[in-house]
């Protein structure tokens, strides 16, 4: 199993997301072509912590799936380079999500994703979110892949 | 035993795409005829993966366009 870790330069090399939406920090092992583990760090002053909700902070759950889905993206990457070089456009269509466990600003959220299936056209991953090793979020994600034209 | 397989797959199909069994004819075009999109497209795929065991090669996916043709394919697996 390689380990190799990637910084957020590397990342923005690959994801089209930026501030205040780059949902992941660092990768931290890479498992051939079938699993990215990445990072994000939770800060105590996320925006969206501001609203959600005013003196009782918690990540909404739609937000770990976006990590889960930016995550996906490194892994698409990782097993389809070619495709994903040409810095083609993501969909997200389809989430099957479950939501065990609240997250809270300080944590460290660790993402895995791993490969159900990858077409040049689409992309299916299973994932999910662990903070202190307990699983917080699963989701199956299923996205549409378009080459820019 | 093809019987058996046709529905097998009929109902896979069927669940993924929300389109009635009824309507799964041998030589409805899932795109043309039904509006299967890429997503639909690589769930079915997927399905038959994990039920049959199998990787479906992505060279494989153009030739299978209809049930007729999945059958075929499934034939193979025997």
């Amino acid at each position: 199993m390689s380990d190799l870790k990637w910084d957020k330069e590397k990342i923005k090399s690959i994801l089209p997301h930026r501030e205040p939406f780059l949902f992941i920090d660092e990768v931290i092992e890479i498992d051939g072509t079938k699993k990215v583990v990445a990072v994000k760090n939770i800060k105590d002053n996320e925006s969206f912590f501001e609203g959600h909700f005013p003196g009782k902070p918690i990540m909404p759950g739609v937000l770990i799936i976006e990590a889960m889905a930016q995550t996906s993206i490194i892994l698409f990457f990782v097993d389809k380079p070619k495709i994903a070089k040409t810095h083609p456009a993501y969909y997200l269509g389809k989430v099957k999500a479950e939501f065990l466990a609240p997250v809270y600003p300080g944590d460290r959220l660790i993402i895995e994703a791993e490969k159900v299936k990858f077409l040049d056209y689409a992309a299916i991953t299973d994932t999910i979110a662990k903070v202190n090793d307990i699983v917080v979020a699963k989701a199956n994600l299923v996205f549409s892949i378009k080459k820019n034209e | 035993m093809s019987n058996n397989r046709e529905e097998e797959v009929k109902k896979i199909i069927a669940d993924i795409t929300e389109v009635p069994v009824e309507k799964l004819t041998l030589d409805a075009d899932f795109f043309k005829d039904l509006g299967i999109d890429s997503l639909k497209a690589i769930e079915i795929v997927a399905a038959f993966e994990k039920k049959y065991r199998i990787i479906i090669p992505e060279s494989d996916i153009p030739n299978i366009r209809n049930l007729r043709q999945v059958l075929k394919y499934t034939e193979k697996l025997k």
